[in-house]
Formats: structure tokens, sequence, C-alpha cells
């Protein structure tokens, strides 16, 4: 492997120190001289018609200046993938936390007064909340499309007979999985300004923001070139406030507009509870074909999901519950039928996995029903099966790198499986894996390309700015972009600054999702540096009067191969290179577009949607207390391969946040609602992992350099999390031999499954099913 | 010397103008010393400590994640104890001290922990990471050398949802006076 110098080093975060000393700015913090405070009104049924809204005592309140509802908005739909919701409910609301109206005050509190003031007329519609109900002939329409379908997936690779007939044995089980928040700490969060000329900045706390301020310019009637986006730090987002802005962000800008004042608006956590787009729900029907041998012949696949009221990017997400896991293996035969549909719930959307974890789920769970059932360890079924680079998988996937036989080796080595598994039956200690996919950026989820730009700049002064158009969202990006730009020009990172994202100056970014930053971004950053290095030498060599070939660039200087002494400073070179051009300064642009062997996937979502595909396997190790059911984690190993790993440190992060977040969502995580509203809309009632929680966490890296990415590297921020339940689920089989097969495996349902294994009655309360999603 | 701040006054008094009615709020006046500052204000009597240090006082170090005591973003140590200001009125904190993280040490060199938690990795979104280092500072103050479990039990009430903890562990476990 080539040496680097910063490359692969574990780097201190560069933003850690402002966010460690509290000087970070994040969208909490922003204030603006008359800075307003808005606040939205929100539906408190799951389907209703609006009759009427008077605003009237609402205007009069002392200390408001704007009151405004859809009326006050050009009526037009939006959406991420779909163009099915309006930013202001327009005669009809169609779940429990829709828009409806907002208004603008002095304070907090005179705006929910004022808010109290509001009257709606609403005329109530039946509801429904689950798929089955929705797509039941007679349901109420909740859009304008036939039986409540969003998205309809349909395909069959190979032949699904054949490979059914080729099994020796198959398998068939139904999986449940749950709705669960990303759970940042910021809440949504937006500040609103108009300037005279009636251009409209937002700062808003965003994953995405060029995709962001489009879909906002779109609401608005506006060009995009009348918003501009200025991202402040994030308090997390994990998905959250990525592709699908919430209407929170318009309609900021809706009031401020209205008020002729800035308008600031954050959302309480029971509107985030309430409003804000979380994992999609889903039922998986899962059949898998097995020879005596362990070698896979089929699957096929059935999947119900809820998507809630408006499409978001459910689209995108069900393609990926669809398709995603089955690339893990050398599958031929497949078969799968996915229906996304409208209810009157909350909105699903994207988090971390992105509709992987719920496949993953069924997939890994259902592969060691199948071993057991053949009498086959389940390490040695998935190394039979395990895809390898060179291969293509069965939806047209091409692994340029792969490392998951290796993965599967090092984690049961590392783990101790052989000595471990099946042994700790008496003591109720259990051991299971599962191996885990996930794309480095994804061809479908935007129309017109994948890939990524960024500038690098390099001042007279000595610091060079780096500009890229993607999105530090806490995941440490800037901190690898700087080491990239500090490993090519050979300068200390102490004089390199990510320049904030402002759509104004930032290039078209795509956004923080599909595990895309570092693999696409850190390339458009490698090559946008390389440009800059090139201009510097070019310039040096012309003063130096030496070839261009025999310079080089390391410790902040550009100097002769061989002869050190003959050397510039490259801020030398910086200032000079600026005093020729007229002020301009060394520049270095780097566009990076995806190969074209990358392609958006066909009607059947067949075709080759990454660049470059990242692997792993996680293992887990609990313990269950047969009197309580409480399962507790209590060793904890994920391996990856995601190529070069570019920071260590940093990597270590996103797997035990990753993982600690999986286990979250495989045992307690849950968002609970009775007739579409939220009972547990807070993080008392909704509980996400504390330090309690966490088992030991260890964490190891394949690194098998991938030929695309920046020094090789794939994704890692999401893959950390798409497989922790499934393991999870083995590892309890393994422990006390019970299947649980709906999420989150909390103690009623363990004891449950214990009692009904034992044979004993389950008595009803605990037998009663917990607010299943489907 | 102390340095003195003046908060602005109101008086109380109900008003109409252009038909609107509006109350002129009871207004209570306090004396914090907040980062070793005594800073006095006139407060509505709702205004929380987290909205007081940070609306008033700009101190915005101090994070407001759910204003209502779980996620506890929002820690500051009020007279040697870490507590959720969002839970406490501006009010309760008359003649308290106050520190928050921008009082925590002197901006440019650090205190300990600060450091510690930037070495570690044990920083991603930051959100929760004043709470979680003032949380990590009263447990120092009061015990230098606790063990894992009373780490954890100090830490129990700071959310963190991206680092899983591991490495806030081993940073406030590197300062204890056995980590040093």
């Amino acid at each position: 492997m080539e040496k680097h110098s910063v490359i692969g080093k574990r780097i201190i975060n560069v933003e850690a120190w402002d966010k460690a000393t509290g000087k970070a700015i994040y969208g909490i913090d922003m204030k603006l001289p008359g800075m307003l405070h808005g606040k939205i009104l929100r539906s408190p049924f799951p389907h209703a018609r609006i009759l009427h809204i008077d605003t009237s005592k609402a205007e009069k309140l002392f200390g408001v200046k704007a009151v405004v509802t859809a009326e006050d908005t050009p009526k037009i739909k939006y959406g991420a993938q779909v163009n099915d919701e309006y930013p202001l409910a327009v005669e009809k609301v169609r779940y429990i936390g829709d828009e409806v109206a907002a208004v603008a005050a002095v304070d907090e509190e005179t705006a929910l007064e004022a808010i109290g003031l509001i009257k709606v007329e609403y005329e109530e519609l039946p509801a429904v909340f689950s798929p089955r109900e929705a797509l039941a002939p007679g349901a109420p329409q909740i859009h304008d499309v036939a039986n409540n379908v969003v998205t309809h997936i349909e395909f069959e690779r190979g032949s699904i007979q054949e490979g059914f007939e080729e099994a020796d044995h198959t398998f068939e089980d139904t999986f449940l999985t749950s709705n669960v928040h990303q759970g940042y700490l910021e809440p949504h969060v937006c500040l609103a300004q108009v300037d005279g000329g009636g251009k409209i900045t937002l700062w808003g706390s965003l994953q995405a923001p060029a995709r962001n301020r489009d879909l906002i310019a779109r609401v608005m009637n506006l060009p995009a070139s009348k918003i501009r986006i200025i991202q402040t730090v994030v308090g997390g987002g994990f998905g959250g406030k990525a592709t699908q802005v919430i209407s929170l962000y318009p309609i900021c800008a809706f009031l401020a507009l209205k008020a002729g004042s800035p308008v600031h608006i954050l959302n309480s956590w029971e509107e985030e509870f309430a409003a804000s787009r979380s994992r999609m729900p889903a039922e998986i029907r899962l059949k898998l074909g097995i020879k005596r041998d362990g070698t896979f012949t089929a699957k096929e696949l059935n999947i119900l999901a809820n998507c809630g009221a408006y499409a978001g990017t459910g689209p995108a997400v069900v393609s990926t519950t669809a398709t995603r896991a089955t690339s893990l293996y050398r599958f031929q035969n497949v078969k799968c039928q996915a229906n996304l549909v409208y209810t009157n719930l909350t909105p699903i959307g994207s988090y971390r996995g992105y509709g992987n974890p719920q496949l993953h789920f069924a997939l890994e769970s259902m592969i060691d029903i199948a071993a057991e059932g053949i009498g086959l360890d389940p390490l040695d079924v998935r190394l039979k099966n395990a895809i390898k680079a060179g291969d293509t998988s069965v939806h047209g996937w091409v692994m340029n790198s792969c490392g998951l036989t290796e993965c599967l080796q090092e984690a049961a080595r590392k783990s101790g499986w052989k000595e471990k598994r099946s042994k700790g039956r008496e003591e109720s200690r259990g051991i299971g894996l599962a191996s885990m996919i996930h794309v480095s950026g994804n061809r479908a989820v935007y129309p017109f390309f994948d890939g990524s730009a960024a500038y690098v700049r390099v001042n007279p002064h000595g610091g060079i700015d780096l500009i890229s158009g993607e999105a530090e969202i806490g995941q440490g990006s800037n901190t690898v972009f700087v080491q990239i730009v500090a490993e090519v020009l050979g300068v200390p990172i102490k004089d390199i600054r990510p320049i904030p994202l402002d759509t104004d100056h930032s290039p078209f970014g795509l956004g923080t999702f599909a595990s895309r930053v570092t693999t696409l971004g850190g390339k458009a950053v490698q090559m946008a540096a390389e440009d800059a290095k090139r201009q510097l030498l070019e310039f040096a060599a012309e003063r130096m009067e030496i070839r261009v070939d025999d310079l080089e660039c390391s410790g902040g200087h550009i100097y002769a191969k061989g002869s050190p002494a003959k050397a510039m400073e490259i801020k030398e070179v910086a200032k000079l290179a600026l005093h020729s051009r007229g002020g301009a300064p060394i520049l270095g642009v780097g566009t990076f577009v995806v190969p074209p062997t990358v392609v958006v996937p066909d009607q059947t979502k067949y075709g080759n949607i990454s660049m470059a595909y990242s692997f792993g396997v996680q293992v887990a190790e609990v313990k269950v207390d047969r009197k309580t059911g409480k399962v507790e984690v209590i060793n904890f190993l994920s391996v990856h391969d995601s190529g070069t790993i570019l920071n260590p440190l940093l990597s270590e992060g996103q797997v035990e946040g990753g993982v600690v977040q999986g286990i979250g969502y495989a045992l307690f995580e849950e968002i609970v609602r009775q007739e579409g509203k939220v009972l547990n809309g807070n993080f008392t009632d909704y509980r996400i992992p504390t330090i309690y929680d966490i088992p030991p966490i260890s964490s190891a890296f394949i690194e098998v350099p991938d030929p695309c990415g920046p020094f090789g590297a794939k994704g890692l921020g999401e893959i950390t999390q798409v497989p922790t339940a499934p393991a999870i689920a083995n590892a309890i089989y393994d422990a006390v031999g019970v299947r649980l097969k709906k999420l989150p495996f909390t103690p009623e349902k363990v004891l449950s499954a214990l009692r009904e294994e034992r044979g004993t009655k389950v008595p009803d309360e605990i037998k009663r099913s917990s607010h299943g999603p489907v | 010397m102390e340095k003195v701040r003046t908060g602005k006054q109101t008086g109380r008094a109900t008003s109409k103008r252009r038909g609107q009615t509006f109350k002129v709020p009871k207004m209570h006046q306090v004396r914090v010393k907040v980062n070793g500052t005594i800073q006095m204000a006139s407060v509505k009597p709702e205004m929380t400590l987290v909205d007081f240090l940070r609306d008033s006082l700009g101190l915005t170090g101090t994070k407001k994640g759910c204003d209502i005591g779980n996620c506890g973003a929002c820690t500051v140590i009020m007279d040697g104890k870490p507590v959720n200001s969002c839970l406490i009125l501006a009010v309760e904190a008359d003649r308290k001290t106050i520190l928050t993280i921008e009082g925590l040490a002197d901006q440019s060199r650090g205190h300990p922990l600060q450091k510690a938690f930037v070495e570690h990795g044990a920083i991603q979104c930051g959100f929760c990471t004043p709470g979680m280092i003032l949380s990590a500072k009263a447990l120092l103050d009061q015990n230098p050398n606790p063990s894992d479990e009373e780490i954890k039990e100090a830490l129990a009430g700071n959310l963190c949802r991206c680092t899983g903890y591991a490495k806030i562990l081993q940073s406030v476990k590197s300062v204890t006076r056995q980590g040093a």
C-alpha cells in the first residue's frame, strides 16, 4: 500500500474544539436584529377536510406580526420524489401534525397564544393507519391515487420456480420492523430573512442544502437564485434532515416575507415526533430456498410498507428494502413484490440505512433459521454464498471491491465464534452474527447525476480554503476532506479551513445521504487539491526555472526533488500568483461524476446504482434474563470492509455510534401511536440508549482499497447500524432458543416467546400486540 | 473586582393600542453570578434558566435540546451541582452561582475535559458536548477518581445520539486521577 502522511492517521476532528468550548453556532443559536419567533398550527385530526380558517383573532393579538395559511402561498405541491404535499394544508389534512397555519410574533409565548386563537373548522374524514386497511376495497382515499399505493415494485430475476425446485429445503416467515426516530438532539430549526430585493436567506440545520433550496424555491414559486441556504452547524441528522425538507422551512420563509422581519422557528420535540420523518416500518414475508450444502437457490419477498401521509423519500426507501440485502450473496433466482402505501400517519423518511436495516433484519434472521433447519453453522452458510470482488449481483451491481468473505473470517476469529457458538444455552448466553452491504452513493436518488464538486483556494496569507457542496453534519466529513487536501498539497492540517456550506458560494452538492460524502465528495476534494497543486507547481516551475516534474510539495513548501534547499513557500507562490493574475487566487476545481457503469436502475430496480459497495459483519453477544425477558448485549464486534480507512479515530466513532443506534432499534425504540396520535413523543417515553445501555464495542477494518474511491475509501456512515438488529436476534436464539421476528425485542416479547416455546399459556396482556405498524 | 451588569427594567401595566390588548408581565429582579460575573436582570416569572443564559446573556454554548429535562444538553453547574437548566426557572437561580461551558476555562487553553473530548474523538455533532462536559466536571469536582459505574451514573442523564458513548467514557476516564 502507498505510504501516506495524513491519510489513515487518527487526526482529531477539525471542528471539535469549537464544539467543546460552546463556540459552534447551531441553528438554534441563530439570532438577527428584529427577529420574530414562529409557531406552526398543526392538524389535530388524522384525516379531515378544512372547511374554514379564521385567523382574525390571532392577527389582533398584540405582538403578532404575521399569520399565514395556504392562502398566502402559491399552493404548489412538492416532495423529494413525488409532488404530493403542500407546505401548508390545502383543503385537507392527512395526519395529526400536518401543517395548517403559522404565526410570527415578537416572542415564542405570543406566537403560541396566537396559534391557539386560530379557529379551524374541520370535517372529519375516515382515517386508515395500516397499509392493509388502506389497501382494502372502499378504504378512504388519502391522495388521488388508486388503492393508496405510493410505490409498487415487482420483479423476477432468473426463475423463482426453478430456484425453489432446485432447493432441498424452503423456509418461509414474516418479519415486522418498527417505526423509529433518528433522535438527533437538535430539532428542526430555521431562521429566514428577506432582503429588499425579495431574496430569501435561510439558515438551517440541514443535510442537503442545495436540494433543499430547490424544493423550497419550487413551493414558493421562485427561481432557486432567489433562495440562499446557509448551513449552520448541525446538531445531528442521520437522514432526518436530508432531501425531504419538512414544511417548517418554507413556512418560515413565507412568514418572513409577510412579516417583513426575520423569523426563527424551532420545533418542539413533541412536534418532532408528530411531524418529522422517521424510519419506514414494514412487514416482510420472506421465502428462502436452500440446498443441503447451504447454497441459496431462491429468495422470494413480499413487502408491505407504511408510508404515512406523504411520499417524501419513501419510494427510494422501499426500493432499498426491496433490493439491497440481496446483493450480499450470489443469488440467481429472486422475486419481489413490494407495496408502499399511504396511511394517515406521520410520513416516513430516511434514517441511516435508508430502508436497508429492514430487509437485513428479515434476510439475516432467515439465514440463521435456515442454517439451523439444515444443521449447518450460519457462518459457513454465509461464507458459502458470499458475493466476491469481480461478481455482478442479481440486481446488476458490480463489485469492484468486496471483502465480505474476509470480514466473515475476521469476525469469526476475533469473536471466538467456534468456541462460543451454541455453548451458552445453560447460562442463557448467546452469540449471533449478521452480514451487511451498503452503497457509497446511490445513483437512483437524484435523476440528473451522482457526483460531487469542490474548490480548493490557496490564499496568499498561507491559509487554504476548502469549499465543498457536501454537508458536514457531525460525521466528520470536513476533517476527512481536510486530510485529503493536506495529503495532496503537503501542508499542515491547521492551515486548511473548511468553509461553511452556503448555496450562494458552494458547489451544488447533493447532500449527506447514501454514505456518499467521503467517497464522492472526497474524490472531488482530492481532484480539486490536485488541480491547485498543478497550478502551484506550474507557477513555481516558471519562477524557479525548474521543470514541473522535478518539483515536489511538502511541509508547506515547493522544492526541487533531491535538493530541498531550492524551495519556495507555498504561500509565497500563492501570493505571487495572485499578484500576477489581478487578484485571482489559485483556485483548484475538482469535479467528479460517477463512471458510466453506474446507472439509474430500470423500472424493476435492476442496474448498478453505486460506484462502490461496502460490506461488513457484526457479532453480538447477549445474555437473556429468562425471568424478566430482558436482553442485555454484553459484547459487540463490528468488522468492516469500507476500503481504505481515511481516519480510524472518526471511523471507530461511526461504528460505535451506529451500533448503539442499532441496539436501540433492536431492543426498545418504537414510536407508539394510537389512532394516528403519538403516545410517546419525548425522550422519556421514547427511550434512546443512554451510557448505561452500551456494551463494549470493538471495531475492525479489513482494508481492501477500492479502485474508485479517494485513496481507496468507501462509505461507512450508515452501514454501521444496518445488521445490528438481526445479529442480536440471532444471538438471542443462540442464548435461549426463541426466534424473534418482530422489532423491537422488548422484555414483553421475549417473555412471550419464551413462554410459547415452553408451551405455557401466555397471558393476554403480554400477548397483546404492541401497536405494530402493519 | 466583580463586574456588574444591569438588565432593563419593566413596570407592571396593561395597555390598549390599535385595538390590541396586551399585558405587560410582572418582572422579577434576579442577581446571578454566571462564569464569575454578577449579572443583574429583570426576568419574566416563567423564564427558564436556559433561556435566560442563552437569550438574555447570549451564552449559546448551553444547548437547548428537548426543553423538558429529557436530554441533558442544557446541563450547567449551579452551586456546584449539575442541573438541567431547562427545568430551573431564572428566578430560582437568584443569588446562585452558575458555570456554563463558556466559563469552564480560559478559552484558548481549555479545560482538561475539553481537551480529552477533542482528542479522544468524543465529539461528533457536538450538541450534547457542553452538557456532557459539565456533568463530567461536576462529578470530578466531587470525586476525582470515579469508577466506570460512577462515571456512567453521572452521565446517565446526558443523551448522545452520535458517538455511542464509548469515547465519551474514555475521555472522562483519561482525566480522572487514575487515568491521568
